[in-house]
């Protein structure tokens, strides 16, 4: 079997659609990030699991995240991704690039049973893992979160922005990531409201869409990278005072990627969260 | 003599249950803050953990849909405007007033 360095490429850049696309805090959506923070020294606990699914290609993603509230506006984390290694022949895991975030909601407008509110949020990738089971880069993400919450209806707006750092390869010559951005739009519905202490759920519904420069190779574009998606992404919310379970499954309705590339058939999403 | 043991026990027994009532009969506090922002029960939960740091604090509930947090506490149990003020905003939300009642737990 010969080992192509562009299929190689084309793993490496669906491992890194996994990747902290989702920012998502407490009551925010399931695949896009919210304006929620956490209150002041709370500590919020993540277990995820994510799995994505394309035409020959089946990945699945674990990761433990840590949140802590600096202040009642400003919350910082560390995220520890647990994914396959770079390597297209293989089906091993390790642990992947440590992943450092911060939120900050700079505006909050509340009435009885109804809160909008609006945050920034940044997270940088670090080169922890080396090649391996990292991209060998250190990415940043920047973006904005709107969100408006009622004791029946929910609507979130964002956008994110991801810059790719380039790399040099030893066989190939100096690659450059084609930045990404995602923009969000996403709803959701309680039906009933419960007590405090019981339990409390809310559907979602969300509108996501990924658009992805194209990478290149010594200033030449590679003809299959970057392009655009969109998905409709149905979701719930389920919680118990300090629990919560998160879950969705991302659907695409429109793939325009360039060249020849393998589209998404589907993604699926599963988060424990936990406020201590 | 027999007459008189069952008089001591029952004078015990009364002694004992006066005692074991007596505690249940305790003054406390009952304190209802109104708040804003209250959306859903996960968000709040800082809420409660902010007050059950409070010595004094017994019980928290919240009534989303009023829009009310309720505090149980012991009788000499004092809130200022300005604690539940910072209280609120480091939890997320939004003090707006307060009103407190004795009561008989």
């Amino acid at each position: 079997m010969i080992f192509s360095p562009f299929k190689s490429l084309k793993f490496i850049g669906l491992s890194i659609g996994l990747l902290y696309t989702s920012t998502a805090i407490a009551h925010d959506p399931v695949f896009s990030p919210g304006p929620h923070v956490l209150f002041k020294d709370g500590i919020e606990l993540h277990l995820v699991n994510k799995n994505s699914k394309s035409d020959n290609l089946s990945q699945n993603e674990q990761s433990l995240a840590f949140k802590y509230g600096v202040t009642g506006d400003w919350v910082v984390g560390l995220e520890l991704p647990y994914q396959p290694v770079n390597n297209p022949f293989s089906s091993g895991k390790a642990v992947g690039d440590a992943i450092l975030s911060t939120k900050y909601r700079f505006w909050r407008d509340d009435a009885p049973g109804v809160q909008k509110s609006a945050a920034v949020f940044m997270k940088l990738k670090l080169d922890t893992a080396g090649s391996k089971s990292g991209t060998d880069t250190t990415d940043s993400l920047v973006g904005f979160a709107y969100g408006y919450e009622s004791l029946d209806w929910y609507r979130w707006a964002s956008f994110r922005y991801r810059f790719n750092q380039g790399k040099t390869l030893e066989t190939i010559g100096q690659l450059n990531r084609g930045d990404r951005w995602f923009t969000d739009l996403a709803m959701g519905y309680r039906f009933q409201i419960n007590d405090y202490r019981e339990p409390d759920t809310v559907w979602l519904l969300e509108l996501n869409g990924e658009f992805s420069e194209r990478n290149s190779i010594n200033g030449i574009d590679i003809s299959s990278t970057g392009g655009e998606q969109w998905f409709v992404s149905p979701g719930l919310m389920w919680t118990l005072r300090n629990v919560a379970i998160k879950a969705g499954v991302q659907v695409p309705i429109i793939s325009d990627l360039n060249g020849n590339q393998e589209e998404t058939d589907y993604r699926t999403f599963l988060e424990f969260e936990w406020h201590i | 003599m027999r007459q008189a043991i069952v008089k001591s026990s029952l004078k015990f027994f009364t002694v004992a249950l006066f005692f074991w009532i007596t505690p249940s009969f305790a003054d406390g506090s009952r304190f209802e803050i109104r708040a804003d922002g209250l959306a859903c029960p996960y968000c709040a939960y800082g809420i409660e953990k902010k007050f059950m740091q409070i010595k004094g604090v017994k019980k928290l509930d919240i009534d989303l849909k009023k829009g009310i947090v309720i505090v149980i506490g012991e009788k000499d149990l004092t809130f200022k405007e300005e604690q539940l003020k910072t209280l609120f905003t480091d939890s997320g939300f939004t003090f707006r007033k307060f009103k407190k009642t004795k009561i008989k737990e």
